[in-house]
């Protein structure tokens, strides 16, 4: 059957991989596009036929972008009418790499910010540094997105405005012994910038399901990449820390004072950049990942749940406890994401969704199991900050999931398109970032920076 | 008839600023308005009209904001601004040039073929 809204998301996807179109740009043109068809459609043109139509009219928008990039003789009109374009494009084209190594530079310098206050050296400092990282390392990339998106001012503010808050947040609340308060911020600020991010990289159409799913594919890629590079960085700096110190000179301060900072703040815009300019990798790596994982997956939670049934063990640890199911069930999730962002949307349902969905309803289980054993303690040794996060993620988590299990399981079922599916998880994605800017912005307070 | 791909590129401008000067509109409009005020002599590929009304706006001839029109879909609206009636009217004046020109050239021609 044709799915005319599948097929208009492929074509968004194919003339923003082809050219230097904005965000703005492709809305305009999807709106176009969905105008031709109604016109169309009114006239008694059935929808494949309306969509090839406009597609066709809609002339080579995909060739036109190609052109502002490329000379090319034979549409010498073009050429004269689009001769601004076609600079500007060029232009722009040739300044992204610098303006990617400047923002580089900009997140190493924001990393060295705590030095000016005399808070040199990173391994005496780690919590300073850690609960600050995404404060180094995620305004660069909000910096690219929105000049490669040409953002108004308002995603500008927000931008500022979200960044500032945490920043004095984070840093200007007190934390006294045992500091639980301040460790906790390390985990959830990154979680709930990436909200931020999300806003900047679908730009207008940020309430969008399909585009917040781009996000994904995004966040996704440009996380492989960082580890890579991360990876290869770490073997770099071994070696020549290695070098040198055979040639007598220890360059360790420099390496983990420079080096280490400038790579470790930059490196996450530099694979934003990577994922932005050659897109489509992730549509290799992920679905791999997902298949290798998922069935992997499935067969440890089983195991779990049958050990628990049949020893009848329940953990003693209630904060470790809670904290490992979270884990659990976020490493879930992420496998749910990796293989949606790489399922073609249209197609049928098949053996591999119920996988999936056995993966999804094992975890509730086992997380049902577990919690079970705790839940009257909880109450009775009063709620400790990091028991409070750990349970607030874990219900948002746990809803998360029965979302999906639901969804998946009326789409086996054939009763719900897997659009569906997809449009409830992307509405559902920001309730984890907003618990984690609650639990980093709120819980200092409540519970008296401890 | 199939107008030369230089005159259509050379002439979008004006007829752009032109119909913006009688109320603002939207992409898919200015084409289907195009196609009929020209009965249907003009044809514009859909996907040109953009990057002509992108350098417009960076020219300051027209401005845009996002609507949502009542259908739902959300829209971007171009509106003619005073720099753009400006240059309209110097845009016009060149035209009515070229026009003169033709026009007497064609009709001089017949004249003087008389005269001979």
């Amino acid at each position: 059957m044709f799915d005319l809204e599948s097929q208009i998301r492929k074509w968004r996807r194919h003339i923003q991989s082809t050219g230097s179109l904005g965000a703005q740009d492709v809305e305009e043109l999807e709106s176009h596009l969905r105008d031709g068809i109604d016109e169309l459609t009114g006239r008694g043109v059935n929808v494949e036929e309306a969509f090839l139509v406009s597609i066709h009219r809609m002339g080579d928008a995909a060739a036109l972008q190609h052109e502002f990039t490329k000379v090319s003789t034979e549409r010498v009109w073009r050429q004269l009418l689009l001769p601004a374009a076609d600079e500007h494009a060029r232009r722009k084209h040739r300044n992204e790499i610098a303006v990617v190594v400047l923002l580089v530079l900009l997140g190493g310098l924001l990393a060295k910010i705590p030095a000016l206050f005399g808070y040199s050296v990173v391994e005496e400092n780690a919590l300073l540094y850690a609960k600050n990282a995404a404060l180094f390392a995620f305004p660069p990339v909000a910096i690219y997105l929105i000049w490669k998106r040409a953002l108004s001012l308002r995603f500008v503010a927000a931008a500022v405005a979200t960044f500032g808050l945490f920043a004095v947040a984070v840093n200007a609340y007190p934390s006294y012994a045992p500091h639980h308060t301040e460790v906790l911020a390390v985990l959830h600020v990154p979680i709930a910038l990436l909200l931020l991010l999300m806003a900047l990289y679908a730009g207008p159409g940020w309430r969008r399901a399909d585009l917040r799913l781009d996000f994904v594919r995004f966040a996704g890629e440009a996380f492989i990449y960082s580890v890579l590079i991360g990876l290869g960085g770490l073997v770099l700096v071994g070696v020549a820390g290695a070098m040198f110190q055979l040639v007598g000179i220890d360059i360790v301060p420099l390496i983990s004072d420079w080096i280490a900072v400038f790579g470790a703040a930059g490196v996450f815009v530099f694979s934003a950049y990577l994922v932005e300019k050659k897109k489509g990798v992730i549509e290799t790596i992920a679905p791999v990942l997902a298949r290798i994982f998922t069935p992997l997956f499935l067969v440890v939670l089983l195991a779990l749940v049958v050990t628990m049934a049949l020893t009848g063990q329940a953990p003693s640890e209630d904060r470790e406890l809670l904290i490992m199911f979270d884990i659990v069930l976020a490493l879930v999730l992420g496998l749910v994401l990796y293989t949606m962002s790489a399922r073609d949307t249209e197609k049928p349902a098949d053996w591999w969704d119920a996988i999936v969905l056995g993966l999804v309803v094992m975890a509730l289980i086992a997380d049902a199991v577990a919690l079970s054993g705790i839940v009257g303690r909880l109450a009775t040794y009063g709620f400790s900050p990091n028991k409070a996060a750990a349970l607030g993620e874990n219900v948002a988590l746990m809803i998360n999931l029965l979302l999906l299990a639901a969804g998946y399981f009326r789409f086996l079922s054939g009763r719900l398109r897997y659009q569906t599916v997809v449009d409830w998880q992307m509405s559902y994605l920001p309730v984890h970032a907003l618990w984690a800017a609650f639990v980093a912005l709120a819980f200092p307070p409540l519970f008296e920076f401890a | 008839m199939d107008i030369q791909k230089d005159l259509v590129a050379a002439s979008a401008t004006p007829i752009v600023l032109s119909l913006l000067r009688h109320g603002e509109s939207y992409g898919y409009a200015i084409i289907r308005s195009v196609r009929e005020v020209s009965g249907d002599r003009i044809e514009w590929t859909d996907g040109m009209l953009y990057p002509v009304l992108h350098r417009l706006e960076a020219a300051g001839f027209v401005r845009s904001t996002w609507r949502t029109a009542d259908s739902g879909r959300r829209r971007k609206y171009y509106r003619i601004t005073k720099q753009g009636e400006a240059e309209l009217a110097r845009l016009r004046e060149q035209w009515d040039v070229v026009h003169d020109a033709l026009g007497r050239l064609a009709q001089s021609r017949k004249t003087g073929a008389d005269d001979v």
